[in-house]
């Protein structure tokens, strides 16, 4: 009986911890981005700029989610968020819970072809290393872990 | 799908596997009845799912809403909760010979340690921050050369269980003192490269001390009980007694 009601206050206790109480309505709709507009926005940057490929329904998204949220408040770097193949709910539910206030550009492409433009996959979640002024240095597929990021940050910084 | 981490892992487990089958082919492990092998891939599994838990809760995802995330490693992986977990693991499955269990292990988890951090050549992650020595070497179209840190490391923990290993077979050690020294060697290696590693943060600095200083609490425990007791060698324990 006192084993029951610890797991109880265990499964409790666990359930509470993690998530997020941003309200869904207060994050604004994502913007569509044409892949003209995106090359310009590359190109343009005057800092090095990480572009992550995600989805609402994608589960490896939601595992390097904390990681880039970690990573964005970074100095010397500009995070912009590319939600593919998904919808306006969902995109931003997905927001809400793991990027509430993360300082990352989040753009909508419905068709999921941007990232084949960018010279990436169909594949979810993928990220891209574009040093200032646009030149693509590396892109990783796939979930994403610290040491990777960070020595890509590195990369990119320093070119 | 990406695997290379599975290979990493299995770069990991041969040397640990090799490590074991030496000692037991040499008799170091005869104190202990215990089959290491399933000791060590046990508390490996638990180890890696408690920090992966531990990440995922200190990244502020639920486990109970996001299940599925738990078998996603590359998210991240809780260094001092899952090597607190993975000790933890190994003391309940060998609670009735403590000392000869963690001792039997602890050149192979070493060599295990090892084989993990060389396993980056399999991950292309072996890179650190940048370097102009002789040996640093640059990622694949940069132009940018840096420390091969995880090649340090497993040189390092390399050296550390070939050293423990040999100290063991040399003669009757004190029970404990074996896996105090690995415990030690494995927290300063991860100690002294942690500055060369690329990582977000200030990295698990502080578990890596406080592995030293439980290695080091263990060691002279263990010290103080054979000054204590007036055995010497190990006698003290029943289980040396079959040696």
């Amino acid at each position: 009986m006192r084993r029951s009601i610890l797991a109880v206050i265990v499964v409790v206790l666990a359930a509470s911890c993690g998530g997020s109480d941003v309200d869904v309505s207060t994050v604004p709709e994502l913007p569509t981005i044409s892949s003209q507009e995106l090359e310009t926005l590359l190109a343009e940057s005057a800092e090095p700029v990480v572009v992550n490929v995600w989805a609402s329904w994608c589960v490896p998204c939601r595992s390097e989610a904390p990681l880039l949220d970690r990573a964005a408040r970074q100095p010397g770097v500009r995070f912009v968020g590319l939600n593919v193949r998904d919808d306006q709910d969902g995109a931003r539910g997905f927001i809400a819970e793991f990027f509430p206030d993360a300082p990352i550009e989040h753009y909508f492409d419905p068709s999921g072809d941007l990232p084949l433009d960018l010279g990436g996959t169909r594949g979810v979640p993928l990220t891209f290393f574009f040093a200032a002024g646009g030149e693509l240095v590396n892109l990783h597929n796939g979930v994403i872990d610290e040491r990777t990021l960070a020595l890509q940050i590195d990369e990119i910084k320093a070119r | 799908m990406e695997f290379t981490l599975l290979g990493a892992v299995f770069v990991g487990v041969v040397p640990l596997y090799l490590v074991l089958y030496w000692e037991a082919k040499r008799g170091n492990a005869a104190s202990c009845t215990r089959n290491l092998w399933d000791v060590a891939l046990t508390a490996l599994v638990v180890g890696v799912f408690v920090g992966r838990l531990a990440a995922m809760v200190a990244d502020g995802v639920n486990p109970l809403t996001n299940p599925g995330d738990i078998l996603i490693v590359r998210g991240g992986v809780a260094t001092g909760p899952a090597t607190a977990a993975a000790l933890a693991t190994v003391a309940w499955l060998g609670r009735s010979e403590l000392w000869p269990v963690f001792d039997g292990l602890a050149a192979a988890a070493l060599a295990g340690l090892a084989g993990w951090h060389a396993g980056c050549l399999v991950r292309s992650a072996c890179l650190g921050a940048p370097s102009e020595l002789p040996w640093a070497f640059a990622q694949a179209g940069s132009p940018i050369t840096r420390h091969p840190v995880e090649i340090y490391a497993a040189v390092l923990l390399g050296i550390s269980a070939a050293a423990i290993a040999l100290w063991r077979s040399r003669g009757r050690l004190l029970p404990g003192l074996p896996a105090a020294a690995a415990l030690i060697c494995a927290a300063t290696v991860r100690l002294v490269t942690e500055p060369l590693r690329p990582t977000l943060g200030a990295g698990p600095v502080w578990w890596y001390v406080a592995g030293i200083v439980v290695g080091a609490a263990v060691a002279v425990a263990r010290l103080r009980y054979r000054t204590t007791t007036g055995a010497g060698n190990g006698d003290a324990h029943p289980a040396n007694e079959a040696r």
